[in-house]
C-alpha cells in the first residue's frame, strides 16, 4: 500500500497535442480517488502516465516515496483494469491471473493460493479452467478484476473498467467495486467519464477539463460547491440550470427578461455586475403565487414514476425543473417558481465561469 | 564500371561472411557447362572419367545448362571475370560469344595440319573481332548432326515416302478414324508445327533459304550482317505446302507442338515424324514401336530434297580461362575429338563423328539409322553461324503461325517475316551515340545526390536522436531492412545505370553511359503504349488475375471457415496448386488447352457440347488461357492469407449482426471484409506487383508468347528484347519504366486503403 | 452453431468444385510420372495409364541423387523459414507498433524491392554474389532467399499485429513484462496464424526456386531440389517421367508443413481478448 503523488505533470505529444498541463495531486495512501472528465480530457494519459504506459514529458510521478518516471510499468508495484479488459486470449482464466505473478517469479504454491483466494472473492473459482473468448462480458470483467487483485498492489488502476457493460451489471459490479476497497483499503485511482460513478465510488473526484484539474474534493463538496461552471455543469443530472444577468442589489436579474431572483447567504454581498445564476433543477421549487420568483410556462414534461421533469424556455434557453413523481404538470401549464434557500450558485460571466462568493 | 559498382556493395553490403567451396583437392579443376541430352550425359560421364585417369593432376567438372540458361549463365558469368572454362553446344551462339568478345580464339592448340582429318564444318571460324581479315577459331566440334530426318512407324508403315506426294498419300492412308467416333485416332504425320526451325526442309526443298545465298557449306557468311530472304515464292510455296497438310490434306493434328508430335508418335498414334538426331534413340528403344529413320522425302514438285539445317556440336574456350586450366581444358577437347572416343561416340551414340578417318567405318553400312543419318546429313545445310540467325527464327515464328492459325494467307506472311527479321537485326546492330547528356549526367547525378542529403539531413538529425530515445524498435526492424536491402541495392544501382547505357551485342563489355535514348524508345515504342499495345495487356492481366485470386480465395475461406464436414482434407486439396512446382503444372495446363487432346475442349466438348476452343492457336483465347492458369497457381495462396485473416474477427459482431437481422451476405459485405482487410491489403498489393512481373506463366504456357507474340505483357517482352536480342540498355530502360509503373499505383492504393496504418491508430 | 442444410450443401458443392479442379492438373503430373517413354502429353483424360509403370520413381532413387538434393533443399529451406520467421516477425512488429522515424519510407521501400522484374536483376546479382565469394555456398542462396521472402513476410506480420490490441500488451507490461517479454509472451502466440503464413510463404520461396540457385550453385552435389529437377529438362528431349516424378515428390513436404502448421492456422486466437 501506497500514496501517490503527483507534481506538476504534464504530456506533450509528437503531433505537438498537449494532453496533460501540469498536474498536481496528493492521493494518500488508501484513498479512493476518482479522475472524472470528458472524453479528451486528459485524465486517462494521467493515469498511463500513472502507470508507466505513458511517457511524462514533465513533471514527478511518486508512488509511495519514490520518484517512478522512469521505472518500467512493470515494476511499479500497481495492477490496472482496462477498458477492454485486455484478458490474454490464449491462456485460461486461471493463467490469465496467475500471469503476473508468474512474471515476478512468486512461487507455484504462493500463485495457486492467491489466484484461489482471489477467484473465491469474486466468484469465478467455476471459470477457472475456461478461456476469455467461452466467458460473457460480466465474467471477463471479474477475471480483469481478479487479475489485478492476486497481484496485492500498492495501487488499483481502473481505466473505465464498467463502460462497456450493460447498465444493470454496471450497477451491480459498482457495488462490488465498492465492497472491494472497502475490503482491500488499497489506494485505487479511478479513471471515468460517467459523474455517477465518480459519485458514488470515489473517496475524493478530480474533475478534469483540457488537461487541467478543474477541482478536487469529496464528491457531495463538489456537487454543493463547484468551483466554477464547468464543474457545475458536469456534476448532477439533469444538468444546472443557467441564466445569464447581473448582480443588483441583493438580487440578479436575469437577462432578457423581468425575473429577479433574491439572493440569499453569502451571495449577498457580491458587488453588482454582470455574473451567470445556476440552479440546480431539483432547487426549483413550485411555490404559491405570490412567493414565485417567476412564472413559467411548460415546454416538455418527462415523468419517470417517482419524479417529473419539466422543461421551460426562458430568454431563450432550454432550463429543467424537477418535481415530485405526483406533480401532474402537462406542456401549456404555467409553473410558478421557487428557489430553495442555499440553491443560488453565481459565476463569473467571463470565459472560465469561476464561482462567485 | 561493374568491377567498381561490385566493389562499393561489397563495402555496404552488411553480410561479409562466405567461404569458398575449393579445397583440398590439388589437381587444375575445369568446368564444362554443356547442354547434353541424358543419353550424352552418360556419355560423357565415362569419358571424363577416362581422361582423368590418363590425366591425373586435372579433374574435370561437368555441368548441364539447358540452352537458355547456358547461354545468359555464360554471359553473365564472363562478363564478371569468372565461368566455366569450357562451354559445350551448338554452333548457334558461336557468334553472339565471339561479338560480345566472351570466348577465345582456339588456334594455337590446334595447328592448321591437324585441321585437315576434321569433317567441313566441324570447326567453326569467324573473323577476328579487331581484324576482320583474320580467321579466329571459336569452336572445335566433337560431333556432327542436329538434323531432322523422317522416323516411321514400321508396324504401320513398311516403307518411307521418297517424294511429298507419295508422302501425303502414305499420310493419308495412316490418318484414321479407327472406332468411327468422329476423332481421328491417329495420324498420317506430326512434327512440331509451331517452330519455324522444323520447317526448314521444307522450305529447301521448294529452293529456298533464309539468308540470301553467297554463303556456301564450308565457309561462314562473308558479309558480317547477311540479309533476311524470307519473302520468297520458295517460302510462300513451302508455307502453302505445310499448311494444306493440316487443312486440305488433314493428315496433322491441329496446333501440334513438340511435345505432342513426340507423345503422339511414341504412342503409335502417328505413324511419321518430323525430328531430330537427338529424338531418334528413343523412338528406336520404345517397345510399343518398330521405328526406323529415312531420309526426308523429295520435293515432287520441284524435284529437290528437303535439306535440314545441320550443325556441329562442340567446345569454347572462356575468354578469361588462361594458364594450365586453360591447357588443361583443351587437353580434354583434345580428348573428346581424338579418333578413338570418336569411335565410341559412334558406337555408342550413333552419332555422327567429326573426323574424317572414322566416317569409313563398317558401322556406317550396318547400322540403318546410322547410314540414314549420314545421308540426311549429307543433303543437309549447314546452320550460318550468325547471330542474326536468332532474328531469323524471331521474325518467322509470327508470321509462320499466322499462317497455321489461318490469319495471313501465305504470301501475306512471307512479307511479314522479312519485314520482322529485318526489323529485328537492325534492332540488335543498332548503335547508341552518347548524346551531350552523358557528359554531364553524372555530375548531375552526384549533385542530385547530394542535393538529396542536404534536403534530407534534418531528417537525419532526427533519425538520430530517434534512435537514441527508441532503440528498440530500431533494433526490431533493422535486421529484416538490412538483409532485404542487402541484396537489393546494387542490382537496382546496377539497373540504373545500364538503363542509361548502350550495352548491347555489340557493347557488351565496354559499354558506356550514353544518355536517355533508352528511355525515349521505351516511351515512344508504339507497341508498347497503344490500345492494344503491352501495357494495357498487362495492366489487364493483373487486375483480372489479382481480383479473381482474391474473390476465390475469399469465398473458399469463407465457405471453409463455416461449420463443414472434411474440413482439414478440403483445405489440404486445395493448396494442392500452389504446393506442386508451377514449372511442371503450368506445362500441364498447356497439355489442358490442346485444341484436340486437351482436357477442357474435351470437356466442353462432351459435357457442354460446346465447340473445341483454339485456345494456344489464336491470339486473345491463348492470352485467356495464360490468365486461367495463372488464377489456378495463385488462389490458395489468397486463401491461406484469408483463412488466416478470418481467424480474428471476433465472433459477437456477427451475433451482433444476426441480431440486427443482416443476412449472410451482408454479414460478409459489412463484418468479414472490412476486417479482412488489414491482411489482405498487403497481400494483394504484393499478388499484383508479382502479378505484374510473371515471366513463368506467359512463357511456359504460350510457349514464349506465341501465337504471333500476342500474349506479351511488360516482363516477357523485356526478358524477349533482352535475350533474344540483345538489348541490356533498353530491358534495364523499360523495366525502370516498369518499376516506376508499379509504385506509382502501389503508393495511390496505399494511399487511399492507409495500410500503413494501424487500425488502433 | 446449426446451419440450414441447403447452405451446407452449397459449401460442399462450391469445395467440391474448386477440389476437382485444383487437383486435376497436379493428377496429370502423377499420370506423366506414371508414363512409360517420356510422353508429356497423352491423347485421353485417364489419370492412370493403362501402361502404367513406377519406373521414374525407382530410377529417382536409384540413379539420380535425389537424396542429396532433398537433404540440401531441406537445409536451405529450414533456415530460410527460421530466419524469415525471426526477422519479419519482429520487424512486423516494429512497424506495427513504434512510430519511428522513417518508418513509413521504409514500409514503402521493402515494398518497391519487389516491383523490378527478377530476369532483369540476375546479371548483377551474379555479379553481387560472385564479387561476395558465395557462390556454391547456401549461405548465398539462403541470404537471397530470405531478402526475397521478407517484403511478403514483413508486411504480413505487420498486418496481423496491426489487428492485435495494444492494450495487451500494456497489460502486460504492467503485470512485469518488458517490452521484449510482453512481445515474447502475449504478441507472438496471437499471431500464431501470421506466423504460420510467413513460415509457409519463407518456406515456398527457398523450397521452388530455381533460377538463382541456378546462378549460385555449380557443383552438382550442392543442388537444391528444383535445381536437380530442371535437369531432367533439356531442349526438347526432357526425361518428362523423371520430371513429373521428382515434382509430385518435392510437393509432399509442402504437404506435410501445411498439415503441421494448418492447425495454427484456423485456430482462432484473438477472438473474446478485448472488446472494442
Amino acid at each position: 500500500m501506497a500514496s501517490v503523488s503527483l507534481r506538476n505533470l504534464h504530456k506533450r505529444y509528437d503531433s505537438g497535442f498537449h494532453a496533460v498541463r501540469g498536474i498536481s495531486l496528493e492521493i494518500p495512501d488508501g484513498e479512493f480517488l476518482v479522475l472524472v472528465g470528458p472524453s479528451g480530457c486528459g485524465k486517462s494519459t494521467t493515469l498511463r502516465m500513472l502507470a508507466g504506459l505513458e511517457e511524462v514529458t514533465e513533471g514527478d510521478v511518486r508512488i509511495g516515496d519514490r520518484v517512478v518516471n522512469d521505472v518500467a510499468p512493470g515494476d511499479r508495484d500497481i495492477a490496472m483494469v482496462f477498458q477492454n479488459y485486455a484478458l490474454y486470449p490464449h491462456l485460461t482464466v486461471r493463467d490469465n491471473m496467475a500471469f503476473g505473478l508468474r512474471m515476478r517469479g512468486t512461487p507455484r504454491p504462493e500463485i495457486d493460493r492467491r489466484v484461489q483466494a482471489a477467484a473465491e472473492s469474486l466468484s469465478i473459482e467455476g471459470l477457472l479452467a475456461r478461456r476469455p473468448r467461452e466467458l460473457s462480458g460480466g465474467q471477463r470483467q471479474r477475471v480483469a478484476l481478479g487479475r489485478a487483485i492476486v497481484r496485492e498492489p500498492a495501487v488499483f488502476l481502473f481505466d473505465e473498467p464498467l463502460s462497456n457493460l450493460d447498465a444493470k451489471l454496471r450497477v451491480q459490479m459498482r457495488a462490488e467495486l465498492a465492497r472491494l476497497h472497502r475490503r482491500l483499503r488499497t489506494t485505487v485511482v479511478y479513471v471515468t467519464h460517467d459523474q455517477v460513478e465518480a459519485m458514488t465510488l470515489g473517496d475524493r473526484i478530480v474533475l478534469m477539463n483540457h488537461g487541467v484539474i478543474q477541482q478536487a474534493d469529496a464528491p457531495l463538496a463538489i456537487y454543493r460547491r463547484p468551483a466554477n461552471r464547468f464543474v457545475a455543469a458536469f456534476i448532477g443530472s439533469p444538468t444546472m440550470n443557467f441564466f445569464p444577468g447581473r448582480i443588483e442589489a441583493g438580487a440578479f436579474a436575469v437577462a432578457g427578461t423581468e425575473v429577479r431572483v433574491p439572493l440569499d447567504g453569502e451571495a449577498t454581498g457580491l458587488p453588482a455586475g454582470p455574473a451567470v445564476l445556476g440552479i440546480r433543477p431539483e432547487d426549483l421549487v413550485l411555490a404559491g403565487e405570490a412567493a414565485a420568483v417567476a412564472t413559467v410556462p411548460v415546454d416538455v414534461v418527462e415523468q419517470t414514476g417517482h419524479e417529473t421533469f419539466a422543461h421551460f424556455m426562458l430568454a431563450g434557453d432550454d432550463h429543467v425543473v424537477r418535481l415530485s413523481g405526483d406533480v401532474g404538470a402537462r406542456p401549456g401549464d404555467r409553473l410558478p417558481l421557487a428557489v430553495r434557500p442555499g440553491g443560488i450558485h453565481l459565476f463569473a460571466a467571463d470565459e472560465a465561469g469561476q464561482r462567485l462568493g | 564500371m561493374a568491377a567498381l559498382l561490385a566493389r562499393a556493395s561489397v563495402l555496404t553490403a552488411l553480410l561479409v561472411v562466405g567461404f569458398g567451396c575449393s579445397g583440398g583437392d590439388s589437381r587444375t579443376t575445369i568446368t564444362i557447362w554443356h547442354q547434353s541430352r541424358p543419353n550424352e550425359r552418360e556419355f560423357l560421364a565415362d569419358e571424363i572419367a577416362r581422361f582423368e585417369n590418363q590425366n591425373p593432376g586435372v579433374r574435370v567438372r561437368p555441368l548441364y545448362k539447358e540452352t537458355e540458361e547456358l547461354r545468359s549463365g555464360f554471359q553473365a558469368a564472363a562478363l564478371t571475370g569468372a565461368g566455366p572454362e569450357l562451354v559445350y553446344g551448338p554452333s548457334d551462339v558461336l557468334d553472339t560469344f565471339h561479338t560480345m568478345g566472351l570466348i577465345q580464339d582456339l588456334g594455337r592448340w590446334l595447328p592448321p595440319d591437324e585441321r585437315a582429318d576434321f569433317v567441313a564444318g566441324s570447326l567453326t571460324s569467324l573473323p577476328a573481332r579487331d581484324d576482320p581479315a583474320r580467321e579466329e577459331l571459336v569452336q572445335i566440334g566433337d560431333r556432327f548432326g542436329n538434323h531432322l530426318a523422317l522416323v516411321y512407324n514400321r508396324r504401320l508403315l513398311p516403307s518411307p515416302p521418297e517424294t511429298t506426294d507419295e508422302l501425303i498419300r502414305l499420310a493419308l492412308e495412316q490418318t484414321v478414324d479407327q472406332d468411327g467416333d468422329g476423332r481421328i485416332d491417329r495420324y498420317g504425320l506430326v512434327w512440331n508445327y509451331t517452330e519455324p526451325f522444323f520447317a526448314i526442309p521444307f522450305i529447301t526443298g521448294f529452293g529456298g533459304w533464309v539468308f540470301q545465298e553467297g554463303e556456301s557449306r564450308s565457309s561462314v557468311p562473308e558479309s558480317r550482317s547477311p540479309k533476311p530472304a524470307l519473302d520468297t515464292p520458295a517460302m510462300r510455296e513451302a508455307l502453302g505446302f505445310i499448311r494444306d497438310l493440316r487443312e486440305v490434306h488433314g493428315v496433322s493434328p491441329a496446333n501440334c507442338d513438340y511435345e505432342l508430335a513426340d507423345s503422339l508418335f511414341k504412342s503409335g498414334r502417328a505413324a511419321m515424324i518430323v525430328n531430330g538426331d537427338w529424338s531418334w534413340s528413343d523412338y528406336l528403344a520404345e517397345p510399343e514401336l518398330d521405328a526406323a529413320v529415312a531420309v526426308l522425302p523429295v520435293v515432287s514438285s520441284t524435284g529437290q530434297p528437303m535439306r535440314p539445317m545441320i550443325a556441329p556440336k562442340g567446345y569454347s574456350l572462356n575468354v578469361n580461362a588462361a594458364g594450365p586450366a586453360a591447357d588443361a581444358a583443351m587437353a580434354f577437347v583434345r580428348h573428346m575429338t581424338a579418333a578413338d572416343t570418336q569411335r565410341r561416340l559412334v558406337e555408342r551414340l550413333r552419332m555422327l563423328p567429326v573426323r574424317r578417318s572414322i566416317q569409313a567405318d563398317p558401322l556406317f553400312q550396318s547400322d540403318p539409322t546410322l547410314a540414314a543419318s549420314q545421308r540426311q546429313l549429307e543433303n543437309g545445310r549447314l546452320m550460318p553461324v550468325v547471330t542474326e540467325l536468332r532474328a531469323i527464327w524471331d521474325g518467322m515464328r509470327p508470321g509462320y503461325q499466322a499462317v497455321l492459325g489461318g490469319s495471313l494467307t501465305p504470301a501475306a506472311a512471307a512479307g511479314r517475316m522479312q519485314a520482322d527479321a529485318e526489323g529485328f537485326i537492325a534492332t540488335m546492330h543498332r548503335r547508341i551515340e552518347p548524346s551531350p547528356a552523358a557528359t554531364w549526367l553524372p555530375a548531375v547525378a552526384g549533385l542530385g545526390l547530394l542535393g538529396l542529403l542536404v534536403w534530407q539531413l534534418p531528417a537525419c538529425a532526427r533519425l538520430l536522436a530517434d534512435l537514441r530515445a527508441n532503440p528498440t524498435a530500431y533494433l526490431f526492424a533493422f535486421p529484416a531492412v538490412a538483409m532485404i536491402f542487402a541484396v537489393i541495392v546494387f542490382p537496382f544501382v546496377w539497373n540504373i545505370v545500364l538503363s542509361l547505357s548502350d550495352m548491347s551485342l555489340t557493347r557488351f563489355r565496354d559499354w558506356r553511359i550514353v544518355g536517355f535514348q533508352n528511355y525515349a524508345e521505351v516511351l515512344t515504342d508504339p507497341r508498347l503504349w497503344g490500345l492494344s499495345g503491352v501495357f494495357l495487356k498487362t495492366i489487364l492481366w493483373t487486375v483480372v488475375n489479382v481480383t479473381l485470386h482474391v474473390a476465390i480465395g475469399v469465398m473458399l475461406a469463407v465457405t471453409l471457415n463455416g461449420p463443414v464436414r472434411g474440413k482439414s482434407i478440403y483445405r489440404l486439396l486445395l493448396i494442392i496448386p500452389w504446393a506442386v512446382p508451377a514449372y511442371i503444372t503450368a506445362l500441364t495446363w498447356r497439355g489442358m488447352f490442346d485444341y484436340e487432346y486437351g482436357a477442357i475442349n474435351l470437356v466442353l466438348g462432351r459435357w457442354l457440347g460446346l465447340a473445341p476452343v483454339n485456345w494456344l492457336g489464336e491470339p486473345l483465347r491463348a492470352f485467356e488461357a495464360c490468365v486461367i492458369t495463372n488464377v489456378w497457381l495463385g488462389f490458395p495462396f489468397m486463401m491461406v492469407i484469408a483463412l488466416g485473416g478470418l481467424q480474428g474477427i471476433p465472433q459477437e459482431l456477427y451475433e451482433a449482426a444476426r441480431i440486427d437481422r443482416a443476412g449472410r451476405w451482408q454479414q460478409f459485405w459489412h463484418i468479414t471484409l472490412p476486417l479482412l482487410k488489414p491482411v489482405l491489403l498487403p497481400a494483394a498489393t504484393l499478388g499484383a506487383i508479382w502479378t505484374f512481373n510473371n515471366l513463368n506463366v506467359i512463357w511456359l504456357v504460350s510457349n514464349g508468347g506465341e501465337p504471333q507474340d500476342s500474349t506479351h505483357i511488360l516482363v516477357s517482352y523485356v526478358y524477349k528484347s533482352v535475350f533474344n536480342l540483345y538489348r541490356y540498355g533498353y530491358g534495364a530502360a523499360l523495366s525502370m519504366v516498369m518499376f516506376l509503373i508499379l509504385l506509382g499505383a502501389s503508393l495511390a492504393l496505399l494511399r487511399r486503403g492507409k495500410a500503413t496504418e494501424n487500425v488502433y491508430g | 452453431m446449426k446451419e440450414p442444410i441447403r447452405i451446407t450443401l452449397l459449401r460442399h458443392a462450391v469445395l467440391l468444385v474448386f477440389v476437382a479442379v485444383a487437383i486435376y492438373p497436379v493428377l496429370n503430373v502423377v499420370s506423366i510420372s506414371l508414363r512409360p517413354g517420356d510422353r508429356l502429353r497423352s491423347t485421353d483424360l485417364a489419370v492412370i495409364p493403362t501402361d502404367w509403370t513406377l519406373a521414374s520413381y525407382v530410377k529417382l532413387f536409384t540413379e539420380q541423387p535425389f537424396l542429396r538434393w532433398l537433404g540440401n533443399s531441406l537445409v536451405v529451406s529450414a533456415g530460410v523459414t527460421l530466419t524469415g520467421v525471426t526477422l519479419a516477425s519482429t520487424a512486423g512488429y516494429a512497424f506495427s507498433r513504434f512510430h519511428f522515424v522513417g518508418r513509413k519510407a521504409t514500409m514503402l521501400a521493402i515494398l518497391t524491392t519487389q516491383m523490378f522484374p527478377a530476369t532483369m536483376l540476375l546479371l548483377p546479382l551474379y555479379v553481387l554474389i560472385a564479387a561476395l565469394g558465395l557462390i556454391d555456398t547456401w549461405l548465398g542462396l539462403m541470404v537471397f532467399y530470405t531478402a526475397t521472402a521478407l517484403p511478403f513476410c514483413v508486411w504480413q506480420m505487420k498486418g496481423f499485429y496491426d489487428t492485435i490490441s495494444p492494450s495487451l500488451e500494456e497489460a502486460a507490461r504492467i503485470d512485469g513484462c518488458s517490452r521484449f517479454q510482453a512481445f515474447w509472451h502475449v504478441v507472438l502466440p496471437l499471431a500464431t496464424p501470421g506466423l504460420v503464413i510467413t513460415a509457409l510463404f519463407s518456406f515456398m520461396t527457398a523450397w521452388s526456386e530455381y533460377i538463382v540457385a541456378a546462378q549460385v550453385m555449380q557443383d552438382e552435389r550442392m543442388f537444391t531440389l528444383p535445381l536437380g529437377i530442371k535437369g531432367f529438362q533439356a531442349t526438347l528431349s526432357s526425361q518428362w517421367g523423371l520430371y513429373a516424378a521428382a515434382s509430385i515428390l518435392v510437393s509432399l513436404p509442402v504437404v506435410v508443413v501445411f498439415l503441421a502448421l494448418s492447425r495454427y492456422l484456423v485456430n482462432g486466437l484473438t477472438v473474446g481478448s478485448v472488446k472494442e
